[in-house]
């Protein structure tokens, strides 16, 4: 009798793991690929003390640039006696994913978050987002206080839809080493010292090249910014797609010419081969964005940055930004007021966030003295502010776009001719565009 | 007493928590899914009943979801092809090489054999990516000791090569699954067919081909389903190591089911393209099955 008890309270312990266990879920957040990221989602600690407007605080920033942002929002909750600010990081692969569930559920949602620039008109469109005119104007922020830009990008229908924190523009790493050794002393600026640079850097007995052309991310950087420094851009004047302009051709012909004409680049280079062979030491010159500064830190690389060359006619480089944006269900007066309170804050003491390599938005940082010393990147990436682009603002671009990552990756795999690669992605576009109501 | 209430609700008891899991889990999802699947819905939270159209949509060349369905189903189609002989051959033949093994090191090897299922799929790309990679990769830069001459292979990025490359490494992953399911189907044969075989003279193969082969008819039948099956689901290697590259050659049909759902901003229509793709899964799997188990000497 005894153990037949036993035996019962065993097998209800079993059970009780049982449902315990299947409760937990089979969910894992996986990074796709996206730069610098890894799986965290830290809260900020403290509870809100009495008194004090909370505001719930999201942003993407699961890399190692997230105590930078940590560091401004502590600092930021110590001065203020009547805002605090609860700042949670969210897996930068999953934001987007965790960001809709939000939306679409009307639980979780937060107060403040950062968006990409480029987010922006598709959540606007959706109606969505909340203008920031208002709340902007009672904290005392105009829009001179930022890069012109992304202000102008953010602001759709003449309302300012969000306050941009950083831009990340694409931007030239160098081994410092092997230009060194080859006797170059100045990174390239334009075509011609590019291609010279390149060749003199090349010695394929050594397994060393002077710039190794992705085939898959970051072109999606690059390619535009081939275009932009043609005048030209990936939409036409009605907005439409225009994937296969001679511009785009002309782009995507010579990325294709620097492996099978220059042969400054290996063929068939696998996602992150580029970036594996200059963390090797073997890749003299790479076109990426400020994140990747970390890893060059942390394997050593003798690196420099400066802008990307100008390989056409005018100087043009791709860029993304972190934005502030307020979901438009927030009515809060007072959440309101603390959001423009600690907008403001950030605009005057963002200089912790251009720590961690990225370039700030706000006029005031860029032009302090604090700014002008750091030496890692920032300067350089600032100096491409001029001339930055965004990605066309379109509702739901990237969904446009799918086809013509697939066809670069074709051309540049030879596999596929320039024109009519294009072409078939102009295509797949329209028919993408068709498809959405 | 069989059958009395209350043996009944014990054993109803005892089937309740897996039926909750199952029914949260399992049933919930599958019939939101199939409700979902004629709605259009842009993943923000405005859902619209449409009825059929997501499938007509389908079933329509030219149409964007039609050349993401065919796209993806052509690379289901190539890798289920190309590694399911592969993952159940191998699976069988390492299942026969430990079990002839002595005692002593057989749960060793079982164990080696084993391991790789345990890792994840970020890890096992991480790990076969350094491998196959085209310029920095252990592969090519072995090839390159060994005298091969030429330009580097893309194990990642050309075609066929880059089917290798992820046929070898799902096998490298999984296959200690298979092994361990046919190591316990061999256990089964009884011994004493062995004895009596070698008594008649029998070698090794004919022993293999008239004993252990038949005896293991059923339980192979449960692995090719199984495998297939899981062939149908891959996801993590294309989508990890070769993007979906080159060009979309290996891209698969759940890579495109997740992409219509977040990138395109399309739930219903994705979920529609799922719906389909569990479908053909449950034909192709009932058709091996008769086909297999029809056939009785």
């Amino acid at each position: 009798m005894k153990r037949m008890k036993w035996m019962h309270v065993a097998l209800i312990a079993c059970l009780v793991l049982a449902l315990a266990a299947c409760g937990s879920g089979k969910s894992q957040s996986r990074d796709q690929g996206q730069p610098g990221s890894s799986d965290a989602a830290s809260p900020s600690a403290s509870a809100a003390p009495k008194g004090k407007t909370e505001l719930v605080f999201w942003a993407p920033f699961s890399g190692p640039d997230g105590p930078f942002m940590k560091k401004i929002v502590d600092a930021y909750n110590e001065q203020s006696d009547r805002h605090q600010v609860k700042f949670q990081i969210q897996p930068s692969g999953d934001y987007y994913k965790l960001l809709d569930n939000a939306f679409a559920t009307k639980k979780n949602m937060p107060d403040l978050m950062i968006m990409h620039l480029d987010a922006i008109p598709t959540y606007v469109s959706k109606n969505l987002l909340q203008p920031m005119d208002d709340l902007a104007a009672k904290a005392g922020i105009q829009k001179g206080d930022y890069v012109d830009a992304a202000v102008n990008y953010a602001t759709i229908d003449g309302k300012w839809w969000g306050i941009p924190l950083d831009i990340h523009p694409l931007i030239m790493y160098y081994n410092k080493d092997l230009f060194a050794e080859a006797g170059i002393e100045q990174p390239p600026t334009n075509m011609e010292e590019f291609l010279d640079a390149a060749k003199k850097l090349t010695d394929s007995s050594k397994g060393q090249w002077g710039y190794v052309v992705p085939t898959l991310w970051p072109q999606q950087f690059i390619f535009p910014t081939l275009i932009y420094q043609q005048g030209a851009d990936l939409v036409d004047a009605e907005g439409k797609p225009n994937l296969n302009s001679p511009e785009a051709v002309k782009a995507l012909t010579f990325l294709k010419s620097l492996i099978y004409e220059h042969k400054v680049s290996p063929e068939n280079v696998a996602q992150d081969g580029e970036v594996k062979l200059f963390l090797q030491g073997k890749n003299a010159i790479q076109f990426n964005g400020p994140w990747m500064k970390d890893q060059w830190d942390k394997a050593g690389i003798n690196y420099g940055v400066a802008p990307v060359p100008v390989f056409f006619d005018q100087p043009g480089v791709f860029g993304g930004s972190h934005t502030f944006v307020v979901p438009k269900e927030q009515t809060d007066a007072a959440k309101l007021e603390a959001i423009g309170d600690f907008l403001k804050y950030v605009a005057g003491h963002s200089i912790d966030w251009a720590q961690s390599g990225q370039a700030v938005a706000s006029k005031q940082v860029l032009a302090s003295p604090e700014f002008q010393q750091l030496t890692q990147q920032q300067t350089e990436v600032a100096k491409e502010f001029d001339y930055v682009h965004f990605a066309p603002p379109i509702p739901n671009w990237g969904a446009l776009v799918g086809e013509l990552w697939t066809q670069v990756n074709l051309t540049l795999l030879n596999k596929a001719e320039p024109q009519k690669a294009l072409d078939e992605a102009q295509n797949k576009a329209l028919q993408a565009l068709a498809a959405q109501k | 007493m069989r059958g009395s209430w209350k043996s009944k609700l014990t054993s109803s008891l005892f089937v309740l928590p897996y039926f909750l899991c199952f029914s949260l889990f399992l049933l919930y999802p599958l019939i939101s899914g199939v409700v979902l699947s004629f709605q259009d819905y842009d993943m923000l939270g405005s859902r619209e009943f449409i009825g059929l159209e997501n499938y007509k949509n389908i079933f329509t060349p030219g149409t964007y979801i039609h050349d993401q369905f065919v796209r993806g189903l052509t690379g289901t189609f190539k890798f289920v092809i190309y590694s399911v002989p592969f993952l159940v051959i191998v699976g069988l033949a390492l299942a026969l090489l430990v079990n002839a093994l002595s005692a002593r090191v057989r749960g060793v090897y079982r164990t080696i054999f084993f391991m790789p299922y345990a890792i994840s799929a970020t890890v096992m790309a991480t790990i076969w990516m350094r491998v196959f990679d085209t310029d920095t990769g252990f592969l090519n830069l072995l090839l390159d000791r060994l005298g091969v001459s030429g330009p580097h292979i893309g194990w990642l990025n050309d075609t066929p090569w880059v089917w290798f490359a992820l046929v070898f490494s799902t096998i490298w992953w999984t296959v200690g699954f298979n092994m361990i399911i046919f190591i316990n189907g061999l256990n089964e044969v009884p011994e004493e067919l062995y004895e009596a075989a070698r008594l008649d003279g029998a070698n090794a193969w004919q022993r293999l081909i008239h004993i252990t082969l038949p005896s293991i008819k059923n339980i192979s039948t449960v692995v090719l389903i199984m495998t297939i099956i899981a062939s149908f689901n891959v996801f993590a290697q294309p989508f990890l190591m070769t993007r979906g590259g080159p060009g979309y050659e290996t891209t698969v049909l759940l890579m495109n089911i997740f992409n219509v759902a977040y990138g395109q901003h399309q739930g219903g229509a994705a979920s529609a393209m799922a719906i389909l793709m569990g479908l053909i899964m449950m034909v192709i799997s009932a058709v091996v099955y008769r086909l297999l188990s029809g056939r009785r000497a």
